[in-house]
């Protein structure tokens, strides 16, 4: 085993340890989560597999495949994270709206 | 001229003022000596707006904190509603309109003609002279983008003086916080089917708004942000 096969393995592990650990809990995340975390060993035990899977979609290498596949997974995970930014932006502005008007002050009344 | 059927204080002017300290006693106070009532919301200003506020005749809101030019003037619009506005008219802070225009603004829609008003410094032979040529290039590309974007052709862009009726106040709801709020009410305006009309307003070009006005710049962050939320939505 190479050094670098090593250090992506444990950085893999971490991950799934810190996201079982930490964040949400739903079967069926951490069930993909899983999946993906144990495809990724796969691919740094194994990189001839991720050729193969390659070179049978045209690509050539499989490190090139997976910066495809990284880059089109990073352009929807930001695409996703914008969604909810306005979501959250929407939510922030009517909470703040209301906040101003529960602290409305009225003019005095004139005369 | 004929007598107003309805009381000027049921006309609303709806003012959204961030760090306006300087010169938002000044801009109210012809506003309130008319009769009309002001709702200024605050943006969460950090200089002395909020304090200078006080005891201005207007209504005044705050928002915790800084939310936008659109979401405080949709804030303004919202409460003026609640209070039981008529009309309600979109005024700048800044000081660069004209109280005098407020009745040209308003007549359309005390005829019926038009549940929305639009203010243009194109319409006036004057008022197009006061424009400083660099804006005039400018505001006539916005007048394209807009035209891009909604539909509408208009004779001027991001002019903040607007006039609205109670229905179309409630009808149109502003989601664009920033200064996309400007196209976003011309968007309304076309897919709510409302029937508009423009009205001359000056403007006044002094030091202090033009630099508020650079804000201009900001049309390419505008641009972007609508094409982004068509895209999405």
């Amino acid at each position: 085993m190479r050094p670098i096969q090593l250090v992506l393995i444990l950085v893999a592990a971490a991950f799934v340890l810190f996201y079982f650990n930490r964040l949400r809990s739903r079967l069926l995340d951490r069930l993909l989560f899983f999946v993906l975390a144990v495809l990724a060993v796969a691919m740094v035990l194994r990189p001839d597999w991720a050729t193969s899977v390659a070179v049978f979609l045209g690509v050539g290498r499989g490190a090139d495949l997976l910066v495809y596949l990284g880059l089109s997974g990073l352009a929807f995970l930001w695409l996703g994270l914008y969604a909810r930014q306005r979501e959250m932006d929407v939510r922030l502005t009517e909470l703040a709206r209301r906040l101003a008007k529960l602290g409305a002050e009225k003019p005095k009344k004139k005369k | 001229m004929a007598r107003k059927p309805i009381p000027q204080a049921a006309i609303f002017v709806a003012v959204a003022a961030y760090n306006e300290g300087g010169v938002i006693r000044s801009v109210l106070r012809p506003l309130v000596a008319q009769g009309y009532s002001v709702v200024v919301v605050d943006d969460g200003s950090t200089d002395n707006t909020w304090r200078q506020l006080k005891g201005s005749g207007a209504y005044r809101l705050r928002h915790p904190f800084n939310l936008g030019q659109g979401a405080a003037l949709q804030t303004a619009v919202s409460y003026a509603l609640e209070q039981d506005a008529q009309y309600v008219v979109h005024f700048d802070a800044d000081g660069q309109h004209s109280p005098k225009d407020l009745p040209g603004l308003l007549a359309p829609l005390l005829a019926g003609r038009a549940d929305v008003v639009l203010g243009s410094r194109f319409l006036r032979k004057e008022d197009r002279q006061a424009v400083p040529f660099s804006r005039r290039l400018i505001l006539k590309g916005a007048v394209l983008v807009n035209w891009l974007l909604t539909g509408l052709w208009l004779t001027d862009a991001h002019n903040g003086a607007r006039a609205l009726s109670r229905r179309a106040a409630q009808r149109i709801v502003l989601r664009e916080n920033g200064f996309a709020h400007a196209t976003e009410i011309l968007q309304q305006i076309r897919m709510l089917g409302l029937r508009f009309a423009e009205a001359p307003t000056r403007i006044r070009y002094t030091e202090y708004s033009l630099k508020k006005g650079q804000r201009i710049w900001h049309a390419f962050d505008v641009f972007v942000d609508l094409l982004i939320k068509r895209v999405l939505r």
